[in-house]
């Protein structure tokens, strides 16, 4: 039998922006392969800065604290190299990328993905059924195929477009941020479905989400209550549910 | 040509004055024209960075080494061999001018209506100097433009394309420009294009070559009333070699213009349309991009001159400057006070990449008439890094993500090229070009 086998340890992370304000006081969190773990908090809280310190976004100074992901420090790795080591952070704002087509895009990321697993690169030929089957499989329409990156999609179209590249490259460990937010409930179904389907037994997922309602569709097995920078608690999914019912405050001050 | 002049000479023209030019036997009208044009060239000079046509270009070294205009007698027979990269594939029809003289066994001069005139400029002065006599020695830009001035005294050849009235040709015309590498020299090129009412063409132009050159190239666009003309011009020319580009339109009544030129690779490159929309309600479309890299000198210099109403002008320029390079654009838009309910815009957007790259960007607007709508914009920045984190955090490498964003930054121009064979073509030079870049 195998062991669950820990896939990212955050420990005291603090961090802070360019104009040297401290957003994430000393996180810490452990991740194990084959979970799920929700983090709330209100908006504000440093949520999308530390899925951003994570994911290897410039402009954030890391001033104390380690981040070691299968075994690496993270933290040492570029934001290409995190991605090629099957990291993978679905944006709360998609950016859309005028000119650059959306299918060439995602075959040019997966084939990096491949070469550097060394794996072969897919030709167009076989990009092109493994997209077919994978939006089959989401209930996702091809017209967002032909478009540049993101661009003219509606908010709906983003979040799929964003499951749609993470079904498509298949990370380890994926932080969804705000995957939730702005969905109708269609969208969110799609969103949800997407999300349940990638769960497995070697493939960590973060949830962010500020609200509830994704988790009635997604089943966290820990939930973090981010507030101010810091994990003022931690528990399992009836801690979201104490939360939808008690609001943030109960945890100490939102500010 | 004689070597002995009796006007003011400028020190630096003299090495110009002194080549054989034209060909022995040419028409009468002809030596005159040129001995006018070499007079305005030897009192003009060079052009002094000090004004403003000139001022991002350093052509210090021609001053330092002149390239000399080639002979006719120099003009080696064409080689057989295989088409340069540059060279569209799916081109038709072709006219080929090798070191800038024509050469008939790389050209296809293919099945045209009998009505079309299409083929050598020398051949057209030869038999047809009806067509060709008074527009060569109309042109605005001889006077003001030492080297167009330069081009009308020493050309050796070029092209003539006359199409009647009514005539529609279908397929584009591709004249293809090479340099063989075998003479360090200067090709000076002429052509000239008179499109009567209601008439259609499509042109592409090629310029790429081999070894050390200046190439020298005028075109002359005439288009009656309600005629079209789409050209692209995608320049990739030797490293060493220093091109400077003059194309020049009249648009009569309602006769349309597009224009969409590439400035890829070069050491020193000038591309200048200038465009009079002289008929009422003609309507123009200028657009570009340049990529320069190492050392390279990219320049886009547009002149528009309404001068009647209703006329329509859109300007689309884009720029990419890498490690130590200088791009430039310098646009400038007359509306004349009739020309009223004009409707013109102009953009110029820049990516400077790199700490010792520059960017010059020089958008005008000069409106004498009230009733118009004209804008311009302009921009320099970096590449934006928000869409570039997006593409790193799906593991593509910067190098990669980089060349991706360049290459959507510049094909904005291209996108609207037909047919799609030919918009694939410029796309596919685009990204083998920005492959060969290295990254900085
Ligand atoms: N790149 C940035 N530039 C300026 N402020 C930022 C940046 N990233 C985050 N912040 C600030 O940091 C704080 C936390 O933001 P964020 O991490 O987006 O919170 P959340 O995702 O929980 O809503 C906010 O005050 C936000 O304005
Ligand atoms: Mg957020």
């Amino acid at each position: 039998m195998e062991f669950p086998s820990l896939m990212l340890e955050i420990r005291n992370l603090h961090a802070r922006l360019g104009d040297g304000r401290e957003i994430l006081k000393g996180i810490d969190l452990a991740v194990t392969a084959g979970e799920v773990h929700a983090i709330m908090g209100p908006n504000g809280s440093g949520k999308s800065t530390l899925a951003a310190v994570l994911a290897g976004r410039e402009g954030y100074e890391v001033t104390a604290g380690e981040v070691t992901y299968l075994g690496r420090d993270l933290l040492a790795l570029a934001a290409d190299e995190r991605a090629r080591e099957g990291l993978f952070l679905d944006f709360q704002y998609p950016v859309e990328i005028p000119g650059v087509n959306n299918m060439y895009f995602l075959r040019a990321a997966l084939n990096a993905q491949r070469r550097h697993r060394g794996e072969p690169e897919l030709d167009a030929g076989q990009f092109l059924r493994a997209v077919r089957a994978k939006l089959k499989e989401l209930e996702i329409g091809e017209d967002l195929l032909q478009r540049a990156v993101n661009v003219g999609f509606s908010g709906g179209e983003k979040k799929r477009n964003e499951i749609f590249q993470m079904a498509m490259l298949e990370p380890r460990l994926a932080i969804l941020d705000e995957t939730d937010s702005g969905l109708d409930i269609d969208a969110l179904r799609v969103v949800a479905t997407g999300v349940n389907r990638q769960r497995r037994s070697d493939r960590a997922i973060i949830l962010i989400t500020h609200y509830q309602r994704l988790l009635n569709y997604v089943e966290p097995d820990r939930v973090h209550v981010l507030l101010a920078g810091r994990i003022v608690e931690s528990g399992d999914k009836s801690l979201a549910l104490e939360l939808e019912r008690g609001g943030y405050a109960a945890f100490g001050s939102v500010g | 040509m004689s070597a002995v002049v009796d006007f003011p000479v400028k020190p630096e023209t003299r090495p110009y004055l002194e080549a054989v030019a034209g060909s022995p036997g040419e028409p009468e009208w002809l030596m005159q024209h040129r001995r006018r044009a070499l007079a305005r060239f030897a009192e003009l000079g060079f052009p002094s960075r000090h004004g403003e046509a000139w001022r991002y270009l350093d052509l210090r070294p021609l001053e330092q080494a002149p390239l000399r205009p080639l002979a006719a007698t120099e003009v080696e027979a064409a080689r057989a061999g295989g088409d340069p990269a540059s060279a569209w594939p799916a081109a038709g029809l072709r006219l080929t001018l090798l070191d800038g003289r024509f050469a008939p066994e790389l050209s296809r001069l293919g099945e045209m209506p009998a009505t079309v005139w299409f083929g050598s400029m020398r051949d057209a002065i030869v038999r047809r100097p009806d067509l060709v006599g008074e527009a060569l020695e109309a042109l605005a830009a001889d006077r003001d433009q030492p080297f167009a001035a330069l081009n009308a005294g020493v050309f050796g050849d070029g092209f003539t394309l006359a199409v009647p009235e009514g005539v529609v040709v279908e397929p584009p015309i591709e004249i293809l420009h090479l340099a063989s590498g075998r003479s360090t020299a200067s090709f000076h090129t002429r052509s000239l294009v008179t499109l009567g009412a209601a008439s259609r063409v499509r042109l592409v132009e090629i310029y790429t070559g081999e070894g050390r050159y200046w190439r020298n190239d005028v075109v002359a666009v005439r288009l009656a009333r309600g005629a079209a003309i789409d050209r692209v011009a995608l320049v990739e020319e030797a490293d060493a070699a220093l091109h400077l580009a003059v194309f020049d339109a009249t648009l009569g009544p309602d006769a349309r213009l597009s224009s969409t030129a590439l400035l890829l690779a070069g050491g020193t490159l000038r591309h200048d349309a200038v465009v009079r929309c002289q008929g009422e309600g003609a309507r123009c479309g200028l657009y570009g991009a340049y990529l320069a890299a190492g050392r390279q000198q990219a320049n886009f210099v547009t002149t528009l001159d309404h001068c009647a109403p209703r006329g329509e002008t859109r300007e689309v320029f884009k720029g990419v400057a890498a490690d130590r390079a200088h791009g430039a654009f310098q646009g400038r838009i007359t509306v004349r006070p009739n020309a009223q309910k004009v409707d013109a815009h102009m953009l110029s957007r820049n990516l400077l990449l790199g700490a010792h790259a520059a960017v010059d960007t020089k958008p005008e607007l000069e409106i004498f008439a009230d009733d118009v709508k004209c804008s311009h914009g302009a921009t320099v920045g970096d590449l934006d890094a928000t869409a570039l984190f997006y593409l790193l955090s799906r593991g593509i490498r910067r190098a990669d993500a980089r060349r991706m964003l360049i290459d959507a930054f510049l094909r904005e121009p291209v996108d609207r090229v037909e047919p799609a064979s030919l918009r694939d073509h410029l796309l596919a030079r685009l990204s083998a070009r920005l492959a060969v870049l290295e990254e900085t």
